[in-house]
């Protein structure tokens, strides 16, 4: 107890910003949270979303933004991973809650065609479920099982690809040999443990008003 | 992204403005190390950045004030490039935008992996500002990682004007 105070006192004295993780990588969320509610969010397909309206046995939250080269680098691997889920109980859902005029609704709506986007595409203006989900790069994922308990977030897989200024794409690490989201999906639907639960997401960062 | 290719299309073919003593020096994770601890006995604001990242952008010119307003001060600015270092492209492009932008303050480049340099740094997101008091020690790392505490501009500059205090005899 006394160190805690005086970590404190340290902390108040220095003026010091500093953030207290709540997962090894997330300010906000830890593994086996619950999964944010978010009410009629608008879509890029004209509709509005619920949570409430998911009835999937698992559900994905992706974390995106237009504008990022990141995420067009890793836009194409995306729709193959949707694509791949199609015939089971998997909701992908895309977010934004970008600002800036590349990232809202209207460019969501065609970036989503140009690139072929095979899932939901939601804005939230008031940038809420990016807050509740501790969501702070474009791309991230969060996985959530059917009790909507947070099972994995982080990467893609273990090499986070950048679309260059000439449209080629190119990876940190070479071709990707762990593919944690996929991996996490089917560990989910087969009862089995999800290893690893929570990986470093490379990308751009989410620009909270 | 098409605003910000342009954007640097322009700086990578002007030279008009360029100062030649401006460089990108490349350093690996523990050379990065070396060098921070040659600045021992100033405040030293490291930012750090990358071309893929629109705010680090955005903030670059408010580094620039504080450095022009705090560097009679013991106050060291230094940026850190975190482009891939296989990148070539990128590399220079960064290398235009500071000559470009004038940053007059020492900028270093990790040539090491990026996922690696992200991980030794203890970095979750960039734009961070990493700030150092004149003891070489660690005091305030500004950072986006939280989406109810984002950092400010103010917020860099109190921290410097707190260290400025604290070194006062």
């Amino acid at each position: 107890m006394k160190t805690l105070a005086q970590f404190v006192f340290a902390v108040i004295l220095m003026n010091t910003p500093i953030t207290l993780l709540a997962g090894k990588y997330n300010a906000i969320l830890n593994i086996g949270d619950s999964m944010p509610e978010f009410k009629q969010l608008p879509t890029t397909d004209n509709a509005h979303i619920s949570s409430s309206d998911i009835k999937a046995s698992v559900v994905v939250l992706i974390s995106l933004a237009n504008h990022c080269p990141w995420v067009r680098g890793m836009d194409k691997d995306l729709i193959k991973l949707v694509d791949s889920f199609k015939n089971q109980d998997v909701r992908f859902i895309g977010f934004s809650v970008n600002h800036m005029e590349d990232d809202r609704l209207p460019a969501m709506k065609e970036h989503a065609k140009k690139a072929g986007y095979n899932f939901t595409y939601m804005f939230d203006e008031s940038q809420e479920i990016g807050r509740q989900l501790g969501a702070t790069r474009t791309p991230e994922y969060f996985i959530f099982d059917k009790n909507r308990k947070l099972a994995y977030m982080g990467l893609l897989y273990n090499s986070p690809a950048k679309m260059n200024w000439d449209g080629s794409i190119k990876h940190i690490n070479g071709q990707p040999t762990q593919f944690y989201v996929q991996q996490a999906i089917n560990a989910i639907l087969n009862k089995q443990t999800v290893n690893p639960e929570e990986t470093r997401a490379h990308g751009c960062s989410v620009k909270y008003n | 992204m098409k605003k910000i290719f342009i954007l640097i299309c322009f700086l990578f073919f002007s030279t008009s403005t360029i100062a030649s003593s401006i460089s990108l020096k490349p350093v690996s994770l523990d050379q990065w190390q070396t060098e921070l601890s040659t600045y021992k006995n100033k405040i030293v604001v490291v930012d750090m950045w990358a071309t893929w990242c629109t705010s680090c952008i955005k903030r670059f010119p408010k580094m620039l004030t504080l450095f022009h307003q705090y560097k009679s001060q013991n106050v060291q600015f230094i940026s850190l490039n975190l482009d891939d270092y296989e990148d070539t492209d990128s590399i220079i492009a960064a290398e235009k935008f500071l000559k470009h932008v004038k940053a007059e303050f020492p900028n270093y480049h990790i040539n090491e992996n990026l996922m690696t340099a992200f991980e030794k740094l203890n970095l979750i997101g960039i734009p961070a500002v990493v700030i150092y008091d004149i003891n070489n020690k660690e005091r305030y790392r500004l950072t986006g990682d939280n989406p109810y505490k984002q950092f400010t501009d103010q917020d860099i500059e109190k921290a410097i004007q707190q260290l400025i205090k604290e070194a006062k005899p």
